[in-house]
């Protein structure tokens, strides 16, 4: 299957990004204004809150990330509109500011001054405006050239290196033959397997970048003096029969088949230009999910081999497992069936041809397994200890 | 289903049982594209998705699976073994 048979529809965007979901999304800035955001949620159908447990007392380049996270998932095409409030009107500003760089409908609302309650009802009227303009919006078709995903994978055993990833980096190289735009990251779980992703470097600068960040994150790493064994790989990888990070580093490596890295990219950082970008990242499922989304990607591909059941509240996350007893066990948390391929009843092809089929039918509005189990985890990524 | 372990390289020190694999029973290895790898007798149940070695290890020696290091065997470890944490360690993130 050629992605450029893929029939796609979605939500065309003011700056010409297409969305597949079309959220209004009430947006806290801070942890304590998670109230006030699910209280208009619950008014308000048709809108959503992200609660989330920071924004208070950050600093220097942790605070910049917790900007760009909340921005960025405004900004994520698959959101129509979005409502923010915060404790206080400036930071709340600067969120609303880079949304409305987008050109979509977004207000600030702060507490101080207001109370929660106060505060609530103006949000509400404002949310109300723009769940009935989303209810408005059409989809329309658009060429996968316009497509921007990523892909993490989770709970990894050696069925994830055999099977599961394999078939996201086949489908990876069909995407990126066809023009679409792929993220993925996981900086020190590519350990191991550090210079494949090097060799697929376009140039001197991406490389340099891409050390970097390879050495700044391994440094923090190995410099807290702890063996890793059951963080990384975790007591799942191991029950799984993974052994050591760099045989965890080669069954992730798969998913990128054989593309070249564009670009490596700060945590948030929305790509420029097609192809396939690296994001400096944790390994940890919410977290860079979280950090996808910020980045653009409307849509995600999750390899599991023992069974993550991670999702998103905006990026719809399709789950992908080799596993038979994950397939026997946990059948409700998987979107794409890749047994076959241990069996050698499956080529890695038609287990691609699978997966195209699930992105789809995904893309045009078919609830993934974790947007049905309501798999709402937004988590910021947290670099350093607050003031 | 005629073969109980799967290999990413024919060269490589292990398989990967794709069933539960009981101790005594002679497995027979295929690689991914269906190549035969030869069968092994097996010294240990080995559960799913859990490493057989297909060849003698001396340890020390490092552990190839993707045609790659993966590890070393910290102990000697003998072909139908069941390897994993117990016997293999990384060769990454040493803690002295």
């Amino acid at each position: 299957m050629k992605p450029e048979e893929m029939k796609l529809t979605g939500y065309r965007r003011p700056d010409g990004r297409y969305g597949i979901r079309n959220h209004v999304i009430i947006l806290p800035v801070d942890d304590i204004s998670n109230s006030a955001a699910n209280g208009v949620a619950a008014l308000i159908k048709g809108t959503m809150a992200l609660p989330h447990a920071y924004g208070r007392l950050q600093f220097g380049q942790d605070l910049e990330l917790t900007f760009r996270t909340l921005a960025g998932t405004g900004r994520n095409p698959n959101i129509a509109a979005a409502i923010v409030i915060g404790i206080e009107p400036k930071w709340t500003e600067r969120i609303v500011k880079e949304i409305a760089k987008t050109g979509k409908p977004v207000a600030g609302f702060s507490i101080e001054r207001h109370g929660d309650l106060r505060t609530i009802e103006m949000a509400s009227r404002k949310a109300l405006e723009f769940a009935q303009h989303a209810s408005e919006l059409q989809r329309e078709p658009f060429p996968v050239k316009q497509l921007l995903m990523s892909t993490k994978c989770g709970e990894s055993d050696t069925t994830t290196g055999l099977a599961s990833c394999p078939t996201v980096g086949r489908v990876f190289e069909r995407l990126e033959a066809a023009g679409a735009t792929m993220i993925f990251g996981e900086t020190t779980e590519l350990t191991g397997g550090e210079d494949i992703v090097q060799s697929r470097c376009v140039n001197k600068k991406v490389l340099a970048e891409f050390n970097r960040m390879f050495k700044d994150y391994t440094h923090l790493i190995t410099s807290q003096g702890v063996d890793l064994l059951g963080s990384q790989p975790t007591e799942g990888n191991i029950r799984g029969g993974l052994t050591t990070i760099e045989e965890k580093a080669m069954g992730n490596i798969q998913k990128i088949g054989r593309c070249q890295v564009q670009s490596a990219l700060d945590p948030a950082v929305e790509p420029e230009g097609p192809g396939l970008h690296f994001m400096d990242s944790s390994s940890a499922a919410a977290e860079m999910v979280t950090l996808c989304g910020a980045a653009g990607s409307v849509v995600h591909y999750f390899p599991t081999g023992q069974g993550n059941i991670i999702g998103n509240p905006i990026v719809p996350v399709i789950k992908l497992t080799g596993n038979p007893l994950t397939l026997a066990t946990m059948s409700e948390h998987i979107d794409v069936d890749v047994t076959g391929i241990l069996r050698l009843e499956m080529t890695l092809d038609q287990a691609a041809d699978a997966a195209m089929k699930v992105l789809e039918s995904t893309i045009n509005g078919r609830l993934t397994a974790a947007e049905a189990l309501r798999h709402d985890e937004f988590v910021l990524t947290k670099l350093y200890r607050s003031a | 289903m005629k073969h109980g372990i799967l290999m990413h390289e024919s060269e490589d020190d292990v398989g990967v049982a794709v069933e539960d694999l009981k101790k005594g029973s002679r497995i027979g290895a295929v690689t991914l594209e269906g190549k035969g790898v030869g069968a092994v007798k097996l010294l240990h149940d080995v559960p799913l998705g859990h490493k057989v070695a297909m060849r003698d290890l001396p340890k020390d020696k490092p552990v190839i699976k993707y045609g790659r290091r993966v590890g070393k065997a910290v102990a000697a470890i003998a072909k139908g073994e069941h390897v994993h944490v117990h016997n293999v360690k990384t060769l990454r993130w040493t803690v002295l």
